[in-house]
């Protein structure tokens, strides 16, 4: 008896280390991009413009530039920041999930490596979204849809050129269209 | 209360203390009166051979001579002047005027244009005279306005008359105030230098990758001797300079200088290398550390761990050049261009197909300072890529180090039956140039003619390479390239011959024995073990079980 | 059945074998990883902990050395071929038998026949591997250039490296077994760490 209770403690114990080490690659995504830095960028911009649904860029931040600016030499980060008062509206609205603001906008995160290589770095919204409730799961499905097409690139087309934000303040940015 | 006493003790001795600090009476000294120390020991604004109106470069550099009348002829001896560099070791004439490069190719036929980097004034064919002292351009290098200019199509000349600058552009370059200039020089800065480093093969950062304009007021993060806030190395701080001879050169570069630092001084004494002021036992970190980094100074140079990327910046620099898509006109027959995501050049009807990214791997390969390059004339084989320069230097070599590169691939035009690179006239606004006609045989016709060479009147393109060595834009010392980048399977060295890294290279039948002799003792044990449990498990051998 | 206890294993005795597992596992684990088998402190963290635990050992070892001389417990290390014979049958059919060990433990004589060649083996053999290639290896930069140099190279020192670090893996595995192989499983572990050794009598 005494060592079946051990056996299920241990078990438990095995089982909530396992899922806590994993838990970070089950929130965010990685994946290599065919293209420069400023070319991933670019692509997920226009692919952004084009996604209808109330999609527009909210902003772009270079969160290595303040790091940079205490002299430290770092690889390039681009986030872009991207969003639809369509899915954030009802969110936002109801009080209960107001607090997911946090999450907004949405992210995409574009930086090099050490080996050389470009990563696209994503959140797992539809996993996030399936902890607070059926009105958020359902809004973020839609918004992973979404952000699969602003993924989908076509190398036949030409690079479009990179949106700047207005205001480009070291790790700051400003809006680069309307949005929310 | 105690408290409250000592409290005010210590604010009365603070008091005290910061008062007679103010108090404190500056004695007067013998250089109270005088006034502020300027800049220098001559102040060129009140040198009366400065104040005649100048209205061309030479004139400047006459006046120059008067009072610093060795200056030209020491010019006339360098590089920057001749263009020209004699391989000690085989004779070969290399430098600008001789070589090919892998951007714009070539400076014959072309000097209009290139030489907008000359040091010197009207350079606009062979017939150049380099002897006549008036033609040095003292002001290129020592002027501290930042409003000199010399524009391609001026064959060095400084702009005179303001002109519309690139041609259709709209924009507008200001005539140059050649007395304010004058009166204004100074020690070259990193502008100075820049001015052509950072924009060889035509525009900011093309050519080097680890030069470009971000270096003007770099931050620490880009340079760590260079930047602007703390060390504010200029160029000559280490390309130190005797007699206008600047040290430190990509056609005899020192590869692996080896002992103790040097003091500052002779220009022979290569003090351009990292060696030259920290030695090859550079680092004194933890007696453990210290001692496994400095054995690495043998066979690598300093620059491999300590520039772990180059153009590290927006700006950026280009990978590759393809002029065989040069001449490609849009649907209306009329020249076109396009940029990349950054803004960067990426097509050009006058010159091709670019490829340009920033935070940049270098390559890695053995060099000994010896670079063998194509000149004028020289034979390819097409059916490889031509290596335009080639680095030399192998593992076994004590004076070779690992080194790291920034690789310029391209395409251009060849000889076919000959096999050997061909000389375009690209530049100028003439019928033959290849930017103004679009015209590849009558362009490649009027380059081989200036160049004396035959042409069998057939042109293709070729797949060809150059190589740079990558030295600045040092990062600081905590981000240098890490272990375990090269020590690992796939790391940066991978594939480098001479070198064994753990992590990285071990022996396969070592490691399949070892692991199978291992494993055949684990197998064993677990064999044994399981057949005591076995036999202790009977009933009858109850001794042993009840203790467990 | 009744246990005669006798005092084995010395307190410096116990503290020298406890501190030397645990710095060879250590360096077991660090050095495999520098060796590229798996990434756990990272190369640059790998090598530090390696190298220092490495001058740790030796320290250790100088201290020992001049403990094994001055107490006389060299002597333990002398190696013999009586019983050896005895002691093979034992491991191979005795222990599935409850045959009694043929080697009586005392602190005259601590290691069994077979022991003391495995201790001598290790001492005489792969600690000269690893430590002399270990120490070439640390000190490459000495000697590279002069008349070593012209006889070594970097790969060799490093092949005869790893070969002495998968013997002493294999000795540890053995090692470690043979452990439980006293009158209980834990009862050989039990000694080494309170030097008492209780004695089955049959």
């Amino acid at each position: 008896m005494l060592k079946l209770i051990i056996g299920i403690v241990l078990g438990a114990v095995l089982s909530v280390t396992v899922i806590f080490q994993t838990a970070g690659s089950f929130m965010f995504e990685e994946r290599e991009s065919p293209f420069t830095v400023e070319e991933t960028v670019a692509r997920i911009q226009q692919n952004v413009e084009k996604a209808g649904n109330g999609w527009a860029l909210f902003g772009l931040r270079y969160p290595a530039r303040p790091v940079e600016a205490t002299g430290v030499s770092i690889l390039p980060v681009m986030a872009i920041e991207a969003c639809s008062p369509k899915y954030s509206g009802p969110i936002l609205k109801d009080d209960k999930t107001r607090f997911l603001s946090l999450l907004m906008p949405c992210k995409i995160s574009v930086y090099k490596k050490s080996d050389g290589k470009v990563y696209i770095g994503t959140m797992n919204a539809g996993l996030i979204g399936k902890f607070f409730g059926p009105l958020v799961a359902e809004t973020m499905e839609h918004v992973v849809a979404d952000q699969k097409n602003f993924l989908e690139f076509d190398p036949s087309q030409p690079a479009p050129p990179l949106i700047l934000p207005k205001a480009t303040t070291g790790g700051g940015g400003g809006a680069a269209a309307g949005g929310c | 209360m105690k408290a409250n006493t000592i409290l005010r003790i210590a604010a009365w001795i603070s008091c005290v203390l910061v008062s007679s600090a103010q108090a404190a009476p500056v004695a007067p000294t013998l250089t109270d009166k005088l006034p502020a120390v300027a800049k220098g020991t001559t102040d060129h604004s009140k040198l009366k051979e400065l104040q005649k109106p100048f209205k061309t470069g030479p004139e400047v550099t006459k006046a120059c001579l008067e009072c610093h009348n060795e200056a030209a002829n020491q010019v006339q001896h360098t590089k920057h002047w001749t263009w020209e560099v004699v391989d000690a070791a085989t004779g070969k004439k290399l430098g600008k005027k001789n070589i090919i490069n892998n951007f714009c190719t070539t400076t014959i036929s072309n000097e209009e244009d290139c030489m907008a980097c000359h040091a010197g004034y009207g350079w606009h064919d062979k017939t150049f005279d380099f002897s006549k002292q008036e033609n040095v351009d003292c002001l290129i290098c020592h002027d501290s306005t930042g409003t000199y200019r010399k524009l391609p199509g001026d064959a060095g000349h400084p702009v005179y008359e303001r002109k519309e600058f690139p041609h259709g552009s709209g924009k507008f370059v200001e005539a140059v105030d050649l007395n304010k200039v004058a009166q204004t020089v100074q020690l070259p800065s990193r502008r100075n230098c820049g001015s052509c480093h950072f924009f060889g093969a035509g525009a900011n950062g093309t050519k080097h990758g680890d030069l470009d304009t971000s270096l003007i007021e770099p931050g620490k993060h880009l340079d760590v001797h260079m930047d602007a806030k703390g060390l504010n190395f200029s160029c000559v701080t280490c390309h130190k300079t005797t007699d206008h001879q600047v040290s430190g050169s990509r056609y005899e570069m020192t590869a692996s200088r080896t002992g103790p630092a040097t003091p500052r001084g002779k220009y022979d004494e290569h003090p351009a290398a990292c060696q030259s002021c920290h030695s090859d036992k550079p680092h004194h970190e933890n007696p453990l550390l210290m001692e496994r980094l400095n054995a690495h100074t043998d066979k690598l140079a300093c620059q491999t761990c300590h520039i772990p990327e180059y153009a590290r910046n927006s700006i950026g620099t280009e990978k590759v050049w393809d002029w065989s898509t040069a001449t490609t006109m849009d649907a209306d027959g009329k020249r076109f261009a396009y940029k990349d995501s950054a803004g960067r050049r990426a097509f050009d009807s006058k010159k091709g197909n670019w490829t340009w990214d920033s935070f940049l791997i270098p390559e890695y390969r053995w060099f000994n300072g010896k670079v063998d390059f194509k000149v004028v004339g020289d034979k390819i084989d097409p059916t490889h890529v031509v290596e335009i320069n080639s680095p030399q230097g192998s593992a076994n070599e004590p004076g070779a180090r690992i080194w790291p590169f920034k690789v310029h691939r391209g395409k251009q035009a060849y000889d076919p039956e000959l096999k050997n690179l061909l000389i375009v006239h690209t530049a100028a606004e003439d019928d033959t140039a290849l930017w103004h006609n679009y015209n590849w045989p009558k362009a490649i016709k009027a380059g081989m003619e200036v160049a004396g060479l035959p042409w069998s009147g057939k042109y293709d393109f070729v797949s060809t390479e150059m190589s740079w060595p990558i030295t600045h834009m040092v990062a600081p010392k905590h981000d240098a390239v890490g272990c375990a980048q090269c020590h690992q399977n796939d790391g940066r060295l991978k594939g480098i011959a001479g070198v064994w890294l753990p992590g990285q290279d071990r022996n396969g039948l070592i490691d399949t024995l070892g692991w199978l002799m291992v494993g055949l003792a684990s197998l064993g044990v677990l064999i044994h073990g399981g057949a005591r449990v076995c036999v202790l498990c009977r009933p009858k051998k109850n001794e042993g079980k009840d203790e467990q | 059945m009744s246990t005669n206890r006798i005092f084995l294993y010395k307190r410096y005795e116990r503290f020298w074998h406890w501190s030397q597992a645990a710095l060879v596992i250590f360096m077991l684990i660090t050095g495999f990883e520098i060796h590229g088998s798996y990434e756990w402190f990272g190369f640059h963290r790998a090598a530090d902990l390696h190298t220092f635990t490495a001058w740790t050992l030796l320290a250790l070892w100088a201290f020992t050395i001049f403990w094994q001389f001055t107490t006389g417990e060299w002597r333990q290390y002398i190696p013999t071929l009586k019983k050896v014979d005895a002691m093979i049958r034992y491991y191979v059919l005795g222990i599935f038998t409850n045959a009694p060990n043929p080697f009586q433990k005392s602190t005259v004589k601590k290691h069994n026949p077979l022991q003391r060649l495995a201790y001598l083996a290790l001492l005489a053999f792969v600690s000269p591997i690893i430590w002399g290639s270990g120490l070439f290896y640390l000190f490459y930069a000495y000697w590279k250039d002069g008349a070593i140099g012209a006889y070594l190279d970097l790969p060799m020192v490093a092949m005869i490296h790893t070969v002495g670090a998968f013997m002493m893996l294999t000795f540890f595995i053995v090692h470690v077994y043979l452990t439980t192989t006293g009158h209980t499983p834990l009862a050989h572990i039990k000694t080494m760490i309170t030097g008492w050794e209780e004695e089955e009598q049959h």
